[in-house]
């Protein structure tokens, strides 16, 4: 925690001082006219008294001033926030190996299912935009803020079918991001480029613009046999694209470590910690308190 | 008159050590199998003696003190003597009736550890206090003066018998020092009256298992608090 004026704290400590003393006066003062009885054991005994009453009074208006004085300081902490003006990219396979079934229900519908609680749990005002690609990329939803125009745009994800052209996504994620922002691609593949542009050179060209790539590759070890062909990850390539362009890569061998990959990517890519002023929350919490606190005190009899 | 060193016969009874042994009936204790005291009517003069706990605990109250209204029951106690009768008061220094200096500081025990060495026997002893220090282990001494003396105890009746008078987070100052900062609810002052009533039971039980008279001292007035333990009408 920062402050802009820390010198508000040690006024504020002088004050309570100051406070403490004249309430000191003023209790003894008050002592002088309390109520005159035979035998102060007997009484404590006959009425069991609940001394926790008074020490949450003391602890409110402690804690309600103190408030107060570190709202006036100014201070900052560090909060997470959503990125400002964070724009993300999920570049989907629909290449035809993510029918494999090794994930369940299919590398596909995990996907789907995946980069849909990604767009819901992201936070407002985050842009959002969607490529899937196969034999070639293709833009199904552009970057837009509005949760409900990207989570239909998933609905529209097409069916599995053709080469894997992960360089050409790449290249439709770079003509749509605007020139300043916080801009993310998140890959999710199964498979190999083979078709396209070449990837390494594009993560190489987000590398260079600072616009990081998170890899997600999912399918299991064996991987699965479509078309007779064996539909395998390049963990490799897909490290790689990820290293050269500031980015991480995740494995997720079923759809919870893909949900979980995502989220999490969800959180780094979409969320950061930075200083927030919250001497305003401070003062209010503070001054709220000390109502409370100085209400309970007039209901108890005591004031303050 | 008074049970004494008369003539006149009143009772046998159980002997009590420092009975004079003059008194025992010895037909009448082979008979009952154990030492009998033969009760006779005092001719000579009655000893009337007051105790009074004039601590600070004592000098509280609503409208007075407590201690006010127990000098006027002492005042009217004495009142009650005829000619020849004897006055004392145990306790610290007073001005009236000769007295038997207890401490400078009042101390029950030592008040009625006094009293049983001073008062000779047969006397009748009005002891005023509000008795928080009364425990059991009071109990043997009670019963030794009670069945010295004709003993009458006045229970100085809390002031706020019907009902603490604050509410709220309140600060009590002792009388003999101290002091409580509590808070005062329904439930504070219900707890309250039950203890300060439950405390007069108790005190009226261990009296009268010493074989003592009791009653109320009510701080409005000593005199009728007297008649009411004795049962006079006004």
């Amino acid at each position: 925690m920062t402050f802009d004026a820390p010198w508000v704290l040690a006024v504020g400590a002088v004050v309570a001082i100051g406070l403490t003393w004249i309430y000191r006066l003023a209790e003894n003062r008050i002592g002088a006219q309390a109520l005159r009885y035979s035998n102060v054991a007997f009484l404590a005994s006959a009425i069991h008294p609940r001394p926790w009453l008074t020490r949450i009074l003391n602890a409110g208006w402690i804690v309600a001033l103190c408030a107060v004085v570190v709202g006036l300081a100014g201070p900052h902490l560090r909060l997470p926030v959503p990125v400002a003006n964070g724009n993300v990219f999920i570049c989907i396979d629909t290449s035809g190996s993510m029918a494999s079934t090794d994930v369940s229900p299919t590398r596909a519908a995990a996907s789907q299912a995946a980069a849909r609680a990604f767009v819901e749990d992201a936070p407002a005002g985050i842009k959002i935009g969607l490529i899937t690609f196969s034999g070639n990329a293709e833009l199904i939803a552009p970057l837009n803020a509005n949760k409900d125009t990207t989570l239909a745009a998933i609905d529209q994800i097409p069916s599995p079918n053709g080469a894997t052209a992960i360089g050409d996504a790449l290249r439709l994620a770079a003509t749509q991001f605007p020139p300043a922002g916080h801009n993310v691609v998140v890959l999710i593949t199964d498979g190999v480029n083979n078709t396209g542009v070449d990837p390494q050179e594009m993560a190489e060209y987000f590398g260079a613009h600072h616009v990081p790539i998170y890899t997600i590759g999912i399918g299991t070890p064996n991987g699965d046999i479509i078309g007779g062909e064996e539909s395998t990850i390049d963990e490799h390539a897909l490290e790689s694209y990820a290293e050269v362009s500031g980015g991480a890569y995740a494995r997720a061998e079923n759809a919870a470590q893909l949900r979980d990959a995502l989220a999490r990517l969800g959180r780094e890519t979409t969320i950061e910690h930075r200083p927030v002023a919250a001497g305003f929350g401070f003062v209010v919490a503070g001054a709220g308190l000390l109502v409370v606190t100085m209400l309970s005190g007039l209901y108890v009899g005591r004031f303050p | 008159m008074y049970r004494g060193d008369g003539y006149e016969f009143v009772e046998l009874r159980a002997y009590v050590p420092g009975d004079d042994v003059r008194r025992i009936d010895w037909a009448a204790t082979a008979r009952a199998g154990e030492l009998q005291t033969r009760v006779v009517l005092e001719d000579v003069a009655l000893t009337l003696a007051v105790l009074i706990d004039d601590s600070a605990s004592m000098q509280v109250g609503r409208s007075r003190t407590l201690l006010t209204a127990a000098e006027e029951a002492a005042t009217a106690w004495f009142g009650t003597a005829r000619g020849g009768d004897r006055l004392l008061r145990v306790g610290s220094d007073h001005a009236g009736p000769p007295h038997v200096p207890v401490a400078t500081a009042f101390e029950m025990r030592r008040a009625l550890e006094t009293a049983r060495a001073a008062l000779r026997r047969g006397t009748a002893l009005l002891a005023i206090g509000d008795w928080y220090e009364l425990d059991d282990r009071y109990d043997d001494l009670l019963a030794n003066l009670g069945a010295w003396c004709d003993c009458t105890a006045m229970i100085a009746r809390d002031p706020w018998y019907d009902g603490l008078p604050v509410g709220g987070i309140v600060r009590f100052a002792g009388a003999e020092g101290g002091m409580l900062r509590a808070f005062v609810g329904a439930r504070e002052r219900a707890a309250f009256a039950a203890a300060v009533r439950a405390r007069e039971d108790v005190l009226a039980q261990r009296f009268a298992r010493a074989g003592w008279r009791s009653g109320i001292l009510h701080e409005s007035d000593g005199v009728a608090s007297l008649r009411a333990v004795f049962g006079v009408p006004a």
